[in-house]
């Protein structure tokens, strides 16, 4: 191109900038505009279970609890402060002054009619979940409630987390409940109100000059765009020139390419999210696989290089785990059985269960296809012919369901949620209730599951001690590595990431 | 000819009614819906109520017929998506996607028919090969790629277009050019041989011996005819648009019926998946349809 095309051109794009200097929002008028991969597509996140909808709830909702994000324990949000009574009461005091978006006080009221809401209607994403525990809540005061429970249930600060209060009244009564009430336009309590949104594409939100004295703390910038944008390609090249300034679910290659650009930073922090391969060692796909014998489960785990794996292919902050859960949540005990990469004595573990040549494996996945693609040639190297069966989630799932998978890999992200329980609960299940538990061991199901079955902290330590040491003796998995998470974000904010990835978006600065 | 467009009809109500069964089929059989409507990390029982709540429990074929007889009754469901009727929904974003189709189909025509004018004056020389050697460019270059240059191009280096979004004409342009760029071929041959032929007619023999010559012989003689056939082949590429632009849309961020169609099929949102196949095959089929006629209209043999 000559010197004259590229001045006019210069000229044409001066011209166009000054025009749509006007569709960009920035600094200047204290507007942060974010992007999300997924759509958002209904406001009221108890009916969506996307990440995305979670960190949408975090700024429009609020909840009685919160997750912290410097210790990662769950903390009182509404709540003032709460009582554990016994291993079936829980009783929770409210904050007083707490304001509803449209200026109405929070009460005791609006938190049962919450959770009576969703006990009571059952086409609630949230209702057999929060069904499955809790028996009733009572108003013991105007700012206080009681939770009476069904039976002990550790996890339960996850769902008083995730359930958002809404407003007395505002769902409808029982046996007419409106589900769309709060679907377009939210009345909530958290750091942000909704200006305006336009299904699937974005959501305008103001700060909330009422927001209470919470653990989430009172937004720095005014206000805050989330756009829906799916393709990742566009989101980058918004965010080069100016049409968003943050952007997450970044793969490493193309962060570390966009951070060649001055105005763009990239962070790649922990997350809470953990690899890991099952392997049916019950034999539910047939018997007699060499699967089933723990010594060749055991070379599985000493023939895969996780170390180079997660360094070098996911990066950042990613680290070799041993155990079914992630190091950094309550109750991952770490003191268990660790595999060390050792192909040789892989190989001599083969050898020893009668395998010699290796034998052939058909392993499923459905994310991380270069991963996946590694672990098949580190398999390879002692022996173990791989056929990798490389899809969709959902075919997996269904294939899972079908009893037809012999070994998967697999990861888990908890959704923001620091206790072990989160990943166990739906990974060691009795073999009846779910189809994830390929161990065949009654004794895991009864070990992790029952850690869920008190309230007594010390008592789940030494259950989930138990179990996840029994799982290591066993191999029923190979752990395999925790994830980062990447960000990308314009240089002209300040985005701090927590030690489980979650993006508290609400908490960016300007410079 | 009555008897030719009724027989027509009725294959595309088949062909229609074929595609919508098979789809229904497939998205049912090939994933698990529950866990796709429920999201990624539902826990089991999430995924549980999700199965008994839109009764993927219950064997496919009831479901397809309670399906097809709410529709003819004009009931066309409700998206498990978005959780909103699927009439509205589709009422909602055809507009972006009839506004793209018919830019898009304006890029083609801006495009393709210059060059099949200049290559069928210049038979057979370099200058026909280029412009067919660009036509070809066009076609062969992916959307999705093609897209993102054009995005890097003038929206990030040179800063003349916004880069995604669908709030006014403006947005439009880019990805209109995107979408249309992989018609040019068609059109452009289409255009040339048209002309070519039409050139050796005897009445053109006749214009040039009363002293039409050049541009003047072209556009106010031979363009008329060519064109008859590039219009029918218009027409089919307006259908491609309709149904095609998936890719573009979610490369561009607009809210049309592409963008819809991928987020159903990806969410498992079987309602509306079901009504978009069926209005995507049924717009192609028809405007199909009125091209066989006009094609017919033009040439009794066909008939």
């Amino acid at each position: 191109m000559n010197k004259t095309a590229i001045s006019i051109l210069s000229l044409i794009s001066i011209f166009f900038s000054i025009i749509c200097s006007s569709l960009f929002a920035d600094k200047s008028d204290d507007t942060l505009v974010i992007a999300f991969k997924r759509e958002i597509t209904n406001l009221d996140y108890h009916y969506g279970t996307k990440t995305e909808y979670l960190i949408l709830a975090d700024m429009i909702d609020d909840s009685l609890f919160y997750v912290e994000n410097d210790n990662l324990s769950y903390v009182p949000s509404l709540a003032s402060d709460y009582k554990v009574v016994n291993d079936v009461t829980l009783d929770v005091n409210l904050k007083k002054g707490v304001k509803f978006h449209d200026g109405a006080e929070m009460t005791a009221d609006d938190v049962v009619y919450t959770y009576n809401f969703i006990i009571k209607n059952d086409k609630n994403r949230r209702h057999t979940k929060l069904a499955s525990w809790l028996k009733n809540i009572e108003k013991t005061g105007p700012y206080s409630v009681r939770f009476n429970l069904k039976e002990p249930y550790a996890n339960l600060y996850n769902d008083l987390y995730r359930i958002k209060i809404r407003k007395n009244g505002i769902m409808g009564t029982e046996g007419n409940w409106d589900d769309n009430a709060q679907a377009n336009s939210l009345i909530g309590v958290g750091p942000y109100k909704v200006v305006s949104f336009d299904p699937g594409v974005e959501v305008v939100l103001e700060r909330n000059e009422e927001y209470f004295e919470g653990p989430k703390g009172k937004p720095a910038i005014k206000n805050m765009i989330v756009r829906s944008i799916p393709d990742m390609g566009t989101q980058q090249a918004e965010l080069m020139s100016g049409g968003i300034h943050w952007m997450y679910n970044v793969k490493k290659d193309v962060g570390e390419s966009m951070a060649k650009n001055d105005r763009i930073n990239y962070q790649l922090g922990p997350s809470l999210r953990i690899g890991f391969l099952v392997l049916d060692a019950a034999g539910f796909t047939g018997e007699g696989h060499p699967i089933t014998d723990v010594r060749v489960r055991r070379a599985l785990n000493h023939a895969i290089n996780r170390e180079s794996i997660a360094k070098n292919l996911i990066g950042g902050p990613a680290n070799v785990v041993h155990t079914a859960c992630n190091p950094v949540v309550f109750g991952c005990f770490q003191d268990v059985t660790k595999y060390e990469y050792n192909p040789e004595k892989a190989i001599a573990l083969l050898t020893e269960a009668g395998y010699p040549s290796g034998f052939e494996l058909e392993l499923w996945s459905y994310r991380d296809k270069e991963a996946a693609q590694a672990i098949v040639s580190d398999l390879g190297k002692v022996g173990i012919k791989v056929n990798l069966k490389h899809g969709k989630l959902a075919g997996l799932n269904k294939a899972r369901k079908e009893r037809k998978i012999r070994a998967y890999f697999g990861t888990w992200g908890s959704s923001a949620s620091p206790d072990t329980a989160t990943i166990s609960n739906i990974h060691w299940r009795d073999p009846s209730k779910g189809d994830r538990n390929l161990s065949g061991d009654p004794k895991v199901n009864e070990l992790m599951i029952g850690a869920e079955r008190t309230l007594n902290i010390d008592e789940r330590k030494k259950l989930y001690a138990e179990g996840l040491k029994l799982i290591a003796d066993q191999a029923y998995w190979v752990p395999l590595w925790s994830y980062s998470e990447g960000v990308l974000s314009s240089q002209d904010i300040v985005f701090n990431q927590d030690a489980d990835g979650y993006p508290r978006v609400w908490g960016i600065s300007w410079r | 000819m009555l008897k030719f467009i009724s027989g027509r009809f009725v294959v595309v109500i088949a062909v229609a009614l074929t595609l919508s069964f098979i789809t229904f089929f497939l998205l049912n059989v090939a994933i698990d819906p529950a866990q796709a409507v429920a999201g990624e990390e539902a826990e089991a029982l999430e995924i549980e109520q999700v199965r008994q709540q839109y009764g993927f429990d219950r064997p496919i074929l009831i479901r397809y017929f309670e399906w097809f007889k709410a529709v003819l009754t004009g009931d066309l469901g409700i998206s498990y998506y978005w959780n909103k009727p699927v009439g509205s929904l589709l009422l909602e974003r055809a507009p972006e996607t009839i506004t793209l189709a018919l830019m898009s189909v304006l890029v083609t025509i801006f495009i393709a028919i210059p060059l099949g004018i200049c290559a069928a004056i210049n038979p057979n020389s370099v200058i026909d090969r280029m412009c067919l050697g660009v036509a070809v460019s066009f076609q062969a270059i992916p959307n999705f790629w093609l897209g993102l240059v054009m995005i890097i191009i003038f929206s990030v280096t040179f800063p003349i277009f916004p880069v995604s979004g669908d709030k006014t004409y403006f947005h439009f342009i880019l990805p209109s050019i995107v979408l249309g760029a992989s018609s040019v071929p068609p059109v452009m041959r289409l255009m040339r041989t048209g002309l070519l032929d039409v050139m050796e007619a005897d009445y053109i023999r006749t214009a040039r011996s009363n002293g039409f010559f050049g541009r003047k012989l072209i556009l106010n003689h031979a363009m008329r005819n060519a064109l008859l056939p590039v219009v029918s082949v218009l027409a089919v590429q307006l259908g491609h648009k309709f149904g095609g632009s998936v890719i573009t849309e979610s490369v561009f961020s607009i809210n049309g019926l592409g963008r819809l169609a991928l987020e159903s099929i990806l969410g498992a949102d079987i309602p509306t998946v079901q009504i978009l196949v069926f209005v995507f095959a049924f717009t192609f089929l028809i405007l199909n349809l009125l091209a066989d006629i006009l094609n017919a209209y033009l040439d009794p043999r066909l008939r």
